[in-house]
Protein backbone atom coordinates (compact mmCIF):
# COMPACT_ATOMS: atom_id res chain seq x y z
CA UNK A 1 0.00 0.00 0.00
CA UNK A 2 2.56 2.32 0.92
CA UNK A 3 3.97 2.06 -2.83
CA UNK A 4 0.68 3.67 -4.04
CA UNK A 5 0.91 6.24 -1.87
CA UNK A 6 3.15 8.33 -4.94
CA UNK A 7 0.64 7.65 -7.75
CA UNK A 8 -2.62 8.97 -8.09
CA UNK A 9 -6.30 6.94 -7.81
CA UNK A 10 -6.99 7.03 -11.31
CA UNK A 11 -3.39 5.49 -12.38
CA UNK A 12 -4.10 2.87 -9.74
CA UNK A 13 -7.43 2.02 -10.95
CA UNK A 14 -5.86 1.59 -14.61
CA UNK A 15 -2.75 -0.42 -13.22
CA UNK A 16 -5.71 -2.83 -11.47
CA UNK A 17 -7.84 -2.52 -14.54
CA UNK A 18 -5.01 -3.76 -16.46
CA UNK A 19 -4.08 -6.39 -14.31
CA UNK A 20 -7.45 -8.18 -14.28
CA UNK A 21 -7.59 -7.85 -18.58
CA UNK A 22 -4.54 -9.59 -18.35
CA UNK A 23 -5.44 -12.14 -15.41
CA UNK A 24 -8.34 -12.40 -17.51
CA UNK A 25 -7.56 -13.19 -20.67
CA UNK A 26 -4.36 -16.03 -19.20
CA UNK A 27 -7.43 -17.83 -17.46
CA UNK A 28 -9.71 -18.08 -21.04
CA UNK A 29 -6.19 -18.88 -22.45
CA UNK A 30 -5.43 -21.88 -20.16
CA UNK A 31 -9.31 -23.01 -20.28
CA UNK A 32 -9.16 -23.10 -24.34
CA UNK A 33 -5.76 -24.86 -24.11
CA UNK A 34 -6.82 -27.10 -21.92
CA UNK A 35 -9.61 -28.45 -23.72
CA UNK A 36 -7.53 -28.20 -27.24
CA UNK A 37 -4.60 -30.17 -25.50
CA UNK A 38 -7.31 -32.79 -24.13
CA UNK A 39 -8.71 -34.12 -27.63
CA UNK A 40 -5.09 -33.77 -29.15
CA UNK A 41 -4.14 -36.27 -26.41
CA UNK A 42 -6.80 -38.43 -26.68
CA UNK A 43 -6.45 -38.69 -30.43
CA UNK A 44 -2.55 -39.07 -29.68
CA UNK A 45 -2.84 -41.60 -27.02
CA UNK A 46 -5.90 -43.82 -29.17
CA UNK A 47 -3.34 -43.96 -31.82
CA UNK A 48 0.33 -44.76 -29.69
CA UNK A 49 -2.36 -47.67 -28.32
CA UNK A 50 -3.35 -49.22 -31.18
CA UNK A 51 -0.06 -49.34 -32.90
CA UNK A 52 0.88 -52.27 -31.62
CA UNK A 53 -2.19 -54.25 -33.16
CA UNK A 54 -1.50 -52.35 -36.55
CA UNK A 55 2.20 -53.42 -36.56
CA UNK A 56 1.50 -56.90 -35.52
CA UNK A 57 -1.86 -58.23 -37.37
CA UNK A 58 -1.57 -55.43 -40.36
CA UNK A 59 -3.66 -52.95 -41.33
CA UNK A 60 -5.35 -55.26 -44.21
CA UNK A 61 -5.97 -57.99 -41.10
CA UNK A 62 -7.35 -55.54 -38.27
CA UNK A 63 -9.47 -53.27 -40.30
CA UNK A 64 -11.09 -55.23 -43.53
CA UNK A 65 -11.01 -58.30 -42.17
CA UNK A 66 -14.12 -60.14 -40.14
CA UNK A 67 -12.55 -62.87 -38.79
CA UNK A 68 -12.98 -61.87 -34.82
CA UNK A 69 -10.84 -64.66 -32.40
CA UNK A 70 -9.06 -62.85 -30.27
CA UNK A 71 -8.01 -66.20 -28.04
CA UNK A 72 -6.16 -67.73 -31.81
CA UNK A 73 -5.03 -64.02 -32.93
CA UNK A 74 -7.82 -63.39 -35.64
CA UNK A 75 -8.19 -59.40 -34.65
CA UNK A 76 -10.54 -58.51 -37.68
CA UNK A 77 -13.22 -55.54 -37.06
CA UNK A 78 -14.81 -55.44 -39.92
CA UNK A 79 -17.87 -56.99 -38.53
CA UNK A 80 -18.32 -54.44 -36.06
CA UNK A 81 -17.95 -51.70 -37.91
CA UNK A 82 -20.29 -52.91 -40.30
CA UNK A 83 -22.71 -53.55 -37.12
CA UNK A 84 -22.32 -50.07 -36.23
CA UNK A 85 -23.13 -48.75 -39.48
CA UNK A 86 -25.84 -50.89 -40.22
CA UNK A 87 -27.69 -50.49 -37.30
CA UNK A 88 -26.99 -46.87 -37.58
CA UNK A 89 -27.99 -46.90 -41.18
CA UNK A 90 -31.37 -48.61 -40.24
CA UNK A 91 -32.32 -46.28 -37.44
CA UNK A 92 -31.79 -43.33 -39.32
CA UNK A 93 -34.20 -44.79 -42.12
CA UNK A 94 -36.81 -44.82 -39.10
CA UNK A 95 -35.79 -41.90 -37.28
CA UNK A 96 -35.09 -39.35 -40.17
CA UNK A 97 -38.50 -39.00 -41.18
CA UNK A 98 -40.23 -39.17 -37.92
CA UNK A 99 -38.08 -36.78 -36.33
CA UNK A 100 -38.07 -34.39 -39.50
CA UNK A 101 -42.65 -35.57 -39.00
CA UNK A 102 -42.41 -34.18 -35.61
CA UNK A 103 -40.72 -31.39 -36.69
CA UNK A 104 -43.09 -30.13 -38.82
CA UNK A 105 -46.11 -30.87 -36.43
CA UNK A 106 -44.25 -28.81 -33.95
CA UNK A 107 -43.58 -26.22 -35.97
CA UNK A 108 -45.98 -25.98 -38.88
CA UNK A 109 -49.01 -27.69 -37.78
CA UNK A 110 -49.76 -28.07 -34.11
CA UNK A 111 -51.38 -25.14 -32.11
CA UNK A 112 -48.57 -23.47 -30.59
CA UNK A 113 -49.50 -24.94 -27.32
CA UNK A 114 -49.71 -28.14 -28.42
CA UNK A 115 -46.32 -27.59 -30.27
CA UNK A 116 -44.80 -26.46 -27.26
CA UNK A 117 -45.51 -29.25 -25.34
CA UNK A 118 -44.42 -32.30 -27.83
CA UNK A 119 -41.42 -30.34 -28.21
CA UNK A 120 -40.93 -30.61 -24.06
CA UNK A 121 -41.61 -34.10 -23.77
CA UNK A 122 -38.96 -35.07 -26.68
CA UNK A 123 -36.58 -32.95 -25.17
CA UNK A 124 -37.34 -35.17 -22.11
CA UNK A 125 -36.37 -38.25 -24.04
CA UNK A 126 -32.93 -36.82 -24.48
CA UNK A 127 -32.44 -36.56 -20.91
CA UNK A 128 -33.52 -40.06 -19.88
CA UNK A 129 -30.00 -41.74 -19.18
CA UNK A 130 -29.04 -44.72 -22.08
CA UNK A 131 -28.83 -47.19 -19.30
CA UNK A 132 -32.56 -46.89 -18.60
CA UNK A 133 -33.60 -46.95 -21.88
CA UNK A 134 -31.69 -50.21 -22.38
CA UNK A 135 -32.99 -52.32 -19.56
CA UNK A 136 -36.39 -50.74 -21.03
CA UNK A 137 -35.60 -52.25 -24.25
CA UNK A 138 -34.01 -55.51 -22.67
CA UNK A 139 -37.52 -56.31 -20.94
CA UNK A 140 -39.93 -55.00 -23.42
CA UNK A 141 -38.57 -54.95 -27.02
CA UNK A 142 -36.69 -57.95 -26.60
CA UNK A 143 -39.23 -60.44 -25.55
CA UNK A 144 -41.73 -58.39 -28.16
CA UNK A 145 -39.37 -59.72 -31.13
CA UNK A 146 -38.83 -62.70 -29.74
CA UNK A 147 -42.65 -63.81 -30.14
CA UNK A 148 -42.80 -62.11 -33.44
CA UNK A 149 -40.19 -63.87 -34.93
CA UNK A 150 -39.38 -66.78 -33.24
CA UNK A 151 -36.15 -65.94 -33.03
CA UNK A 152 -33.71 -64.99 -29.53
CA UNK A 153 -34.65 -61.19 -29.57
CA UNK A 154 -31.42 -60.05 -29.28
CA UNK A 155 -29.62 -59.17 -32.41
CA UNK A 156 -29.76 -55.77 -35.00
CA UNK A 157 -33.20 -54.84 -35.01
CA UNK A 158 -33.45 -54.36 -31.48
CA UNK A 159 -30.53 -52.27 -31.24
CA UNK A 160 -31.61 -49.67 -34.10
CA UNK A 161 -34.63 -49.66 -32.36
CA UNK A 162 -32.93 -48.61 -29.65
CA UNK A 163 -31.06 -46.11 -31.54
CA UNK A 164 -34.30 -44.54 -33.24
CA UNK A 165 -34.51 -44.08 -29.77
CA UNK A 166 -31.72 -42.25 -28.62
CA UNK A 167 -31.30 -40.13 -31.88
CA UNK A 168 -34.78 -39.09 -32.24
CA UNK A 169 -34.85 -36.34 -29.99
CA UNK A 170 -31.85 -34.74 -32.02
CA UNK A 171 -33.05 -34.81 -34.86
CA UNK A 172 -36.58 -33.42 -33.98
CA UNK A 173 -35.19 -30.45 -32.07
CA UNK A 174 -32.91 -29.39 -34.40
CA UNK A 175 -35.04 -29.87 -37.05
CA UNK A 176 -37.47 -27.71 -35.60
CA UNK A 177 -34.97 -24.96 -35.23
CA UNK A 178 -34.04 -25.13 -38.65
CA UNK A 179 -37.71 -25.27 -40.11
CA UNK A 180 -38.33 -22.18 -37.71
CA UNK A 181 -35.37 -20.20 -39.20
CA UNK A 182 -37.11 -20.44 -42.70
CA UNK A 183 -37.87 -16.76 -43.18
CA UNK A 184 -41.46 -15.89 -42.45
CA UNK A 185 -41.69 -14.01 -46.09
CA UNK A 186 -41.08 -17.29 -47.97
CA UNK A 187 -44.03 -18.73 -45.98
CA UNK A 188 -46.77 -15.89 -46.04
CA UNK A 189 -45.60 -15.72 -49.87
CA UNK A 190 -46.22 -19.60 -50.76
CA UNK A 191 -49.50 -19.05 -48.73
CA UNK A 192 -50.59 -16.20 -51.06
CA UNK A 193 -50.06 -17.59 -54.48
CA UNK A 194 -52.60 -20.16 -53.18
CA UNK A 195 -50.83 -23.24 -52.31
CA UNK A 196 -52.09 -25.78 -49.92
CA UNK A 197 -50.25 -25.85 -46.56
CA UNK A 198 -48.99 -29.27 -47.29
CA UNK A 199 -47.90 -27.65 -50.94
CA UNK A 200 -45.91 -25.14 -48.54
CA UNK A 201 -43.95 -27.71 -46.40
CA UNK A 202 -43.19 -29.74 -49.11
CA UNK A 203 -42.20 -27.60 -51.89
CA UNK A 204 -41.07 -24.32 -50.12
CA UNK A 205 -40.03 -24.67 -46.26
CA UNK A 206 -38.58 -28.04 -46.65
CA UNK A 207 -36.38 -27.46 -49.55
CA UNK A 208 -35.28 -23.81 -47.88
CA UNK A 209 -34.40 -25.98 -44.74
CA UNK A 210 -32.45 -28.66 -46.61
CA UNK A 211 -29.21 -28.30 -44.90
CA UNK A 212 -30.10 -28.02 -41.84
CA UNK A 213 -32.49 -31.20 -42.04
CA UNK A 214 -29.09 -32.73 -43.13
CA UNK A 215 -27.38 -31.98 -40.43
CA UNK A 216 -30.00 -32.53 -37.94
CA UNK A 217 -29.52 -36.35 -39.24
CA UNK A 218 -26.59 -36.59 -39.22
CA UNK A 219 -25.72 -35.20 -35.64
CA UNK A 220 -28.67 -37.74 -34.52
CA UNK A 221 -26.45 -40.36 -36.78
CA UNK A 222 -23.39 -39.22 -34.07
CA UNK A 223 -25.40 -39.88 -31.06
CA UNK A 224 -26.27 -43.21 -32.59
CA UNK A 225 -22.96 -44.09 -33.71
CA UNK A 226 -21.43 -43.89 -30.40
CA UNK A 227 -24.34 -45.50 -27.79
CA UNK A 228 -22.37 -48.13 -25.91
CA UNK A 229 -24.49 -49.27 -23.13
CA UNK A 230 -28.41 -49.77 -24.57
CA UNK A 231 -27.43 -51.27 -27.19
CA UNK A 232 -25.08 -53.64 -25.33
CA UNK A 233 -27.91 -55.14 -23.73
CA UNK A 234 -30.03 -56.01 -26.52
CA UNK A 235 -27.51 -56.39 -29.85
CA UNK A 236 -26.57 -60.11 -28.34
CA UNK A 237 -22.47 -59.07 -28.81
CA UNK A 238 -22.28 -61.89 -31.46
CA UNK A 239 -18.81 -61.39 -33.10
CA UNK A 240 -20.67 -62.33 -36.72
CA UNK A 241 -21.11 -59.70 -39.66
CA UNK A 242 -25.03 -60.27 -40.52
CA UNK A 243 -27.62 -57.64 -42.04
CA UNK A 244 -30.39 -59.39 -40.69
CA UNK A 245 -32.12 -57.47 -38.21
CA UNK A 246 -33.37 -60.59 -35.78
CA UNK A 247 -29.48 -61.96 -35.66
CA UNK A 248 -27.22 -60.94 -32.85
CA UNK A 249 -23.99 -58.89 -33.40
CA UNK A 250 -21.94 -56.04 -32.35
CA UNK A 251 -21.17 -52.28 -32.71
CA UNK A 252 -17.66 -51.38 -32.16
CA UNK A 253 -18.59 -49.46 -28.97
CA UNK A 254 -20.21 -52.62 -28.02
CA UNK A 255 -17.10 -54.77 -28.79
CA UNK A 256 -14.79 -52.79 -26.81
CA UNK A 257 -16.65 -52.14 -23.81
CA UNK A 258 -17.53 -56.13 -23.87
CA UNK A 259 -13.74 -56.99 -23.81
CA UNK A 260 -11.84 -54.20 -22.12
CA UNK A 261 -12.02 -55.50 -18.80
CA UNK A 262 -9.57 -58.38 -19.43
CA UNK A 263 -7.88 -57.86 -22.80
CA UNK A 264 -4.20 -57.46 -22.74
CA UNK A 265 -1.46 -57.04 -25.11
CA UNK A 266 -2.56 -57.22 -29.05
CA UNK A 267 -5.90 -58.00 -27.91
CA UNK A 268 -5.82 -54.73 -25.87
CA UNK A 269 -4.17 -52.72 -28.91
CA UNK A 270 -6.91 -54.20 -31.58
CA UNK A 271 -9.58 -52.28 -29.10
CA UNK A 272 -8.01 -49.46 -29.33
CA UNK A 273 -8.17 -49.52 -33.44
CA UNK A 274 -11.40 -49.96 -33.10
CA UNK A 275 -11.77 -47.18 -30.77
CA UNK A 276 -9.63 -45.36 -33.61
CA UNK A 277 -11.98 -46.29 -35.98
CA UNK A 278 -15.09 -45.03 -34.33
CA UNK A 279 -13.20 -41.65 -33.95
CA UNK A 280 -12.93 -41.61 -37.84
CA UNK A 281 -16.26 -42.50 -38.41
CA UNK A 282 -17.08 -39.34 -35.59
CA UNK A 283 -14.66 -37.13 -37.69
CA UNK A 284 -15.37 -37.59 -41.25
CA UNK A 285 -19.64 -36.82 -39.58
CA UNK A 286 -17.89 -33.26 -38.20
CA UNK A 287 -16.33 -32.66 -41.54
CA UNK A 288 -19.44 -33.53 -43.70
CA UNK A 289 -21.30 -31.32 -41.52
CA UNK A 290 -18.83 -28.76 -42.20
CA UNK A 291 -19.09 -28.86 -45.32
CA UNK A 292 -22.80 -28.33 -45.74
CA UNK A 293 -22.80 -25.73 -43.31
CA UNK A 294 -20.05 -24.08 -45.12
CA UNK A 295 -22.25 -24.58 -48.94
CA UNK A 296 -25.25 -22.76 -46.79
CA UNK A 297 -23.02 -20.12 -46.17
CA UNK A 298 -21.74 -19.91 -49.58
CA UNK A 299 -25.46 -19.93 -51.36
CA UNK B 1 8.99 -49.33 -32.06
CA UNK B 2 9.27 -46.66 -29.72
CA UNK B 3 5.79 -46.63 -27.98
CA UNK B 4 7.11 -49.63 -25.52
CA UNK B 5 8.85 -47.77 -23.11
CA UNK B 6 6.87 -45.09 -22.74
CA UNK B 7 4.04 -47.60 -22.60
CA UNK B 8 5.92 -49.03 -19.59
CA UNK B 9 6.66 -46.09 -18.10
CA UNK B 10 2.41 -44.80 -18.13
CA UNK B 11 1.63 -47.81 -16.48
CA UNK B 12 4.22 -47.04 -13.48
CA UNK B 13 3.32 -43.99 -13.20
CA UNK B 14 -0.47 -45.35 -12.59
CA UNK B 15 0.73 -48.01 -10.33
CA UNK B 16 2.88 -45.55 -8.57
CA UNK B 17 -0.62 -42.52 -8.39
CA UNK B 18 -2.39 -45.56 -7.15
CA UNK B 19 0.03 -46.86 -4.78
CA UNK B 20 0.36 -43.15 -3.28
CA UNK B 21 -3.66 -42.75 -3.15
CA UNK B 22 -4.12 -46.22 -1.40
CA UNK B 23 -1.02 -45.14 0.98
CA UNK B 24 -2.86 -41.80 1.38
CA UNK B 25 -6.37 -42.92 2.39
CA UNK B 26 -4.58 -46.10 4.71
CA UNK B 27 -2.57 -42.74 6.31
CA UNK B 28 -6.20 -40.69 6.32
CA UNK B 29 -8.26 -43.53 8.38
CA UNK B 30 -5.93 -45.95 9.82
CA UNK B 31 -3.83 -44.10 12.00
CA UNK B 32 -6.00 -44.98 15.02
CA UNK B 33 -6.16 -48.82 13.59
CA UNK B 34 -2.77 -49.17 13.77
CA UNK B 35 -2.59 -49.05 16.96
CA UNK B 36 -4.69 -51.56 17.72
CA UNK B 37 -3.13 -54.66 15.27
CA UNK B 38 0.12 -53.82 13.84
CA UNK B 39 0.21 -54.77 10.04
CA UNK B 40 -3.57 -55.00 10.36
CA UNK B 41 -3.71 -54.70 6.56
CA UNK B 42 -4.55 -57.38 4.04
CA UNK B 43 -4.22 -57.40 -0.10
CA UNK B 44 -5.43 -59.63 -2.12
CA UNK B 45 -6.02 -60.01 -6.19
CA UNK B 46 -7.11 -61.67 -8.69
CA UNK B 47 -10.01 -63.88 -10.42
CA UNK B 48 -13.37 -61.82 -10.86
CA UNK B 49 -14.92 -64.69 -10.26
CA UNK B 50 -13.71 -65.02 -6.48
CA UNK B 51 -14.14 -61.02 -6.46
CA UNK B 52 -18.01 -60.87 -5.23
CA UNK B 53 -17.39 -63.21 -2.52
CA UNK B 54 -13.96 -62.15 -1.61
CA UNK B 55 -14.99 -58.37 -1.42
CA UNK B 56 -18.25 -59.25 0.66
CA UNK B 57 -16.01 -61.14 2.87
CA UNK B 58 -13.42 -58.25 3.42
CA UNK B 59 -16.20 -55.61 4.02
CA UNK B 60 -17.91 -58.30 6.77
CA UNK B 61 -14.16 -59.14 8.00
CA UNK B 62 -13.24 -55.96 8.43
CA UNK B 63 -16.54 -54.81 10.33
CA UNK B 64 -16.25 -57.59 12.42
CA UNK B 65 -12.90 -56.82 13.03
CA UNK B 66 -11.48 -53.52 14.57
CA UNK B 67 -8.34 -52.09 12.57
CA UNK B 68 -8.22 -54.80 10.09
CA UNK B 69 -8.43 -54.01 6.64
CA UNK B 70 -8.53 -56.29 3.64
CA UNK B 71 -7.94 -54.35 0.11
CA UNK B 72 -9.75 -56.87 -2.82
CA UNK B 73 -8.58 -56.04 -6.28
CA UNK B 74 -9.26 -58.36 -9.53
CA UNK B 75 -7.34 -58.42 -12.74
CA UNK B 76 -8.10 -62.23 -13.17
CA UNK B 77 -6.75 -65.59 -11.67
CA UNK B 78 -2.88 -65.28 -13.31
CA UNK B 79 -2.47 -61.96 -12.15
CA UNK B 80 -3.38 -62.82 -8.50
CA UNK B 81 -1.27 -65.61 -8.42
CA UNK B 82 2.08 -63.75 -10.32
CA UNK B 83 1.25 -60.74 -7.80
CA UNK B 84 1.48 -63.30 -4.78
CA UNK B 85 4.68 -64.54 -6.02
CA UNK B 86 6.57 -61.40 -6.25
CA UNK B 87 5.11 -60.46 -2.84
CA UNK B 88 2.35 -57.63 -3.95
CA UNK B 89 -0.21 -59.26 -2.69
CA UNK B 90 -0.59 -61.20 0.37
CA UNK B 91 -3.55 -63.65 -0.92
CA UNK B 92 -4.22 -64.40 -4.44
CA UNK B 93 -7.78 -65.30 -5.87
CA UNK B 94 -7.85 -68.09 -8.41
CA UNK B 95 -10.57 -69.74 -9.91
CA UNK B 96 -8.66 -72.54 -11.61
CA UNK B 97 -5.64 -74.78 -10.02
CA UNK B 98 -2.23 -73.43 -10.39
CA UNK B 99 -0.18 -73.78 -13.90
CA UNK B 100 3.15 -75.74 -13.66
CA UNK B 101 4.97 -73.11 -13.72
CA UNK B 102 3.33 -71.74 -10.82
CA UNK B 103 4.31 -74.77 -8.98
CA UNK B 104 6.92 -75.51 -6.37
CA UNK B 105 6.88 -71.42 -5.69
CA UNK B 106 5.63 -72.75 -1.72
CA UNK B 107 2.29 -71.47 -2.83
CA UNK B 108 -0.51 -72.80 -0.26
CA UNK B 109 -3.66 -73.08 -1.27
CA UNK B 110 -7.37 -72.73 0.25
CA UNK B 111 -10.31 -74.32 -1.35
CA UNK B 112 -13.12 -71.77 -0.56
CA UNK B 113 -15.91 -72.82 -2.87
CA UNK B 114 -16.70 -75.24 -5.40
CA UNK B 115 -18.64 -74.49 -8.61
CA UNK B 116 -20.19 -76.76 -11.29
CA UNK B 117 -21.09 -75.56 -14.36
CA UNK B 118 -24.12 -77.13 -15.43
CA UNK B 119 -25.23 -77.35 -19.39
CA UNK B 120 -28.80 -74.89 -19.68
CA UNK B 121 -31.41 -75.33 -22.37
CA UNK B 122 -34.64 -73.56 -21.93
CA UNK B 123 -37.24 -76.20 -20.32
CA UNK B 124 -39.78 -76.17 -23.54
CA UNK B 125 -36.90 -78.68 -25.09
CA UNK B 126 -37.11 -82.39 -24.85
CA UNK B 127 -33.34 -82.93 -25.42
CA UNK B 128 -32.26 -84.07 -21.30
CA UNK B 129 -28.53 -85.00 -22.50
CA UNK B 130 -26.16 -84.37 -24.81
CA UNK B 131 -22.43 -86.18 -25.23
CA UNK B 132 -19.13 -83.87 -25.51
CA UNK B 133 -18.85 -84.91 -29.06
CA UNK B 134 -22.76 -82.99 -29.73
CA UNK B 135 -21.64 -80.22 -26.83
CA UNK B 136 -18.94 -79.70 -29.30
CA UNK B 137 -20.16 -79.68 -32.18
CA UNK B 138 -23.13 -77.14 -31.12
CA UNK B 139 -20.91 -74.75 -29.42
CA UNK B 140 -18.19 -74.51 -32.81
CA UNK B 141 -21.54 -74.39 -35.11
CA UNK B 142 -21.39 -77.39 -37.08
CA UNK B 143 -25.10 -78.44 -35.59
CA UNK B 144 -27.21 -75.74 -35.61
CA UNK B 145 -30.45 -77.16 -35.44
CA UNK B 146 -32.03 -79.20 -32.44
CA UNK B 147 -33.85 -81.49 -35.45
CA UNK B 148 -30.22 -83.26 -35.05
CA UNK B 149 -30.19 -83.79 -31.40
CA UNK B 150 -34.14 -85.38 -31.36
CA UNK B 151 -35.44 -81.81 -30.37
CA UNK B 152 -37.98 -80.27 -33.05
CA UNK B 153 -36.85 -78.41 -36.27
CA UNK B 154 -35.60 -75.57 -34.38
CA UNK B 155 -32.70 -73.16 -34.92
CA UNK B 156 -29.88 -73.81 -31.96
CA UNK B 157 -29.94 -69.99 -30.34
CA UNK B 158 -26.06 -70.41 -28.53
CA UNK B 159 -24.92 -68.35 -25.68
CA UNK B 160 -21.63 -68.18 -24.44
CA UNK B 161 -20.64 -66.13 -21.91
CA UNK B 162 -17.44 -63.28 -22.42
CA UNK B 163 -13.96 -63.82 -22.80
CA UNK B 164 -12.75 -62.45 -19.38
CA UNK B 165 -15.19 -65.25 -17.98
CA UNK B 166 -13.73 -68.05 -15.45
CA UNK B 167 -17.07 -69.62 -16.40
CA UNK B 168 -16.35 -69.66 -19.91
CA UNK B 169 -12.44 -70.87 -19.29
CA UNK B 170 -13.42 -74.07 -17.93
CA UNK B 171 -16.23 -74.79 -19.92
CA UNK B 172 -13.94 -74.65 -22.79
CA UNK B 173 -11.64 -76.68 -21.19
CA UNK B 174 -13.76 -79.11 -19.73
CA UNK B 175 -16.80 -79.17 -22.34
CA UNK B 176 -14.97 -78.46 -25.34
CA UNK B 177 -12.15 -79.57 -24.98
CA UNK B 178 -10.06 -76.99 -24.93
CA UNK B 179 -5.96 -76.52 -23.85
CA UNK B 180 -3.89 -73.54 -23.19
CA UNK B 181 -2.37 -74.54 -26.66
CA UNK B 182 -5.30 -75.27 -28.55
CA UNK B 183 -8.17 -72.64 -28.51
CA UNK B 184 -11.73 -73.92 -29.15
CA UNK B 185 -13.71 -70.72 -31.00
CA UNK B 186 -17.10 -70.74 -30.65
CA UNK B 187 -19.16 -70.05 -33.24
CA UNK B 188 -19.53 -66.27 -34.30
CA UNK B 189 -23.59 -66.39 -34.13
CA UNK B 190 -23.27 -67.10 -30.18
CA UNK B 191 -24.88 -64.17 -28.20
CA UNK B 192 -22.35 -63.20 -25.28
CA UNK B 193 -23.17 -62.36 -21.92
CA UNK B 194 -21.03 -60.44 -19.28
CA UNK B 195 -22.84 -62.17 -16.39
CA UNK B 196 -24.65 -65.69 -14.74
CA UNK B 197 -27.56 -63.28 -14.21
CA UNK B 198 -27.92 -62.10 -17.89
CA UNK B 199 -27.32 -65.87 -18.96
CA UNK B 200 -30.45 -67.29 -16.91
CA UNK B 201 -32.31 -64.49 -18.25
CA UNK B 202 -31.82 -65.30 -21.77
CA UNK B 203 -31.54 -69.22 -21.59
CA UNK B 204 -34.87 -68.82 -19.38
CA UNK B 205 -36.49 -66.56 -21.69
CA UNK B 206 -35.23 -68.12 -25.17
CA UNK B 207 -36.91 -71.51 -26.11
CA UNK B 208 -34.30 -72.46 -28.35
CA UNK B 209 -31.43 -71.18 -26.06
CA UNK B 210 -28.47 -73.27 -24.88
CA UNK B 211 -25.87 -72.25 -22.96
CA UNK B 212 -23.99 -72.64 -19.48
CA UNK B 213 -24.06 -71.29 -15.91
CA UNK B 214 -22.72 -71.43 -12.18
CA UNK B 215 -24.91 -74.20 -10.57
CA UNK B 216 -26.21 -71.80 -8.16
CA UNK B 217 -27.94 -70.30 -10.71
CA UNK B 218 -30.07 -73.26 -11.84
CA UNK B 219 -33.95 -72.43 -11.11
CA UNK B 220 -37.11 -73.51 -12.53
CA UNK B 221 -37.03 -71.45 -15.52
CA UNK B 222 -33.96 -73.25 -16.62
CA UNK B 223 -33.38 -77.20 -17.30
CA UNK B 224 -30.04 -78.45 -16.76
CA UNK B 225 -29.19 -81.48 -18.68
CA UNK B 226 -26.69 -84.51 -18.67
CA UNK B 227 -23.27 -84.71 -20.08
CA UNK B 228 -22.19 -87.48 -21.35
CA UNK B 229 -24.90 -89.23 -19.17
CA UNK B 230 -24.29 -87.43 -16.12
CA UNK B 231 -26.41 -84.72 -14.27
CA UNK B 232 -24.31 -81.48 -12.57
CA UNK B 233 -24.63 -82.87 -9.24
CA UNK B 234 -22.85 -82.30 -5.97
CA UNK B 235 -21.92 -85.68 -6.00
CA UNK B 236 -20.63 -86.52 -9.11
CA UNK B 237 -19.13 -83.31 -9.51
CA UNK B 238 -16.92 -83.96 -6.26
CA UNK B 239 -15.92 -87.37 -7.62
CA UNK B 240 -15.39 -85.95 -11.08
CA UNK B 241 -17.82 -88.03 -12.88
CA UNK B 242 -19.34 -84.88 -13.89
CA UNK B 243 -16.29 -82.62 -15.30
CA UNK B 244 -17.50 -79.08 -15.42
CA UNK B 245 -16.57 -78.35 -12.52
CA UNK B 246 -13.70 -76.28 -9.88
CA UNK B 247 -12.48 -75.58 -6.96
CA UNK B 248 -12.61 -71.43 -6.07
CA UNK B 249 -8.95 -71.06 -4.41
CA UNK B 250 -7.16 -68.44 -2.35
CA UNK B 251 -3.39 -68.58 -2.48
CA UNK B 252 -0.97 -67.89 -0.08
CA UNK B 253 2.93 -67.25 0.10
CA UNK B 254 3.63 -70.10 3.09
CA UNK B 255 1.16 -71.28 5.25
CA UNK B 256 -1.61 -68.45 6.21
CA UNK B 257 -0.52 -66.32 9.28
CA UNK B 258 -1.93 -63.10 11.17
CA UNK B 259 -4.79 -61.26 9.48
CA UNK B 260 -4.89 -63.48 6.03
CA UNK B 261 -5.42 -66.33 8.12
CA UNK B 262 -8.64 -65.31 10.00
CA UNK B 263 -9.99 -63.49 7.18
CA UNK B 264 -9.47 -66.78 5.27
CA UNK B 265 -10.68 -68.65 8.54
CA UNK B 266 -13.84 -66.58 8.00
CA UNK B 267 -14.14 -67.45 4.38
CA UNK B 268 -14.52 -70.76 5.23
CA UNK B 269 -16.80 -70.43 8.37
CA UNK B 270 -20.15 -71.59 8.47
CA UNK B 271 -21.84 -69.03 8.33
CA UNK B 272 -19.74 -67.26 5.55
CA UNK B 273 -20.39 -70.10 3.66
CA UNK B 274 -23.98 -70.72 4.16
CA UNK B 275 -24.97 -67.10 3.59
CA UNK B 276 -22.60 -65.79 1.10
CA UNK B 277 -20.79 -68.73 -0.47
CA UNK B 278 -23.71 -71.28 -1.12
CA UNK B 279 -25.91 -68.49 -2.82
CA UNK B 280 -23.71 -69.32 -5.95
CA UNK B 281 -21.42 -72.32 -5.55
CA UNK B 282 -21.56 -75.55 -3.86
CA UNK B 283 -20.42 -75.00 0.23
CA UNK B 284 -17.03 -76.66 1.09
CA UNK B 285 -18.58 -78.46 3.95
CA UNK B 286 -21.20 -80.25 1.02
CA UNK B 287 -17.89 -81.67 -1.40
CA UNK B 288 -16.78 -84.76 0.14
CA UNK B 289 -13.74 -85.65 -2.07
CA UNK B 290 -12.86 -89.09 -2.20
Amino acid sequence: MSQGSGMSASTMRAIVVGDRERWIKLVMFFCASVSFLGVLMIFLFIFRESLPAISKVGIRQLFLSTDWRPKSGHYGMLAFTFGTLFTTAVAMIIAAPLGIGAAIFIDQVAPEKVGRSVRRVIELLAGIPSVVIGWFALILLVPFIRNLTGSSGFGMGAASLVLVVMSLPTITTLSAESLKAVPTELKEASAAMGATRWQSIYKIIMPSAREGLMIAVILGMGRAIGETMAVQMVIGNASQATASLVQPGSTLPTRIVQDMGEASGVFRSALFAQALMLLLISVFLVVFIRLISRKRKGE
Amino acid sequence: MDWRPSKRSSAAATCVAILLAVTAVAAGCGGQAQKQAAGGRVKASGSTTVLPIAQEAAVEYGDANRGVRVDVQGGGSSVGINQLIQGIVDIGMSSRDLNPDEVGKGLVNHNIAFDIIAIVINPSMPVTNLSDAQITAIFTGKVKNWKELGGPDKQIVVVVRDQASGTREIFDKRALGATDTRVVETVPSAIQCSSNGVMREIVGTTPNAIGYISFGYVNKRLKAISFNGVAPTVADAATGRYPIARFLHLFTKGEAKGVAKGYIDFVLSDKFQTEIVAREYVKMKDVKTP
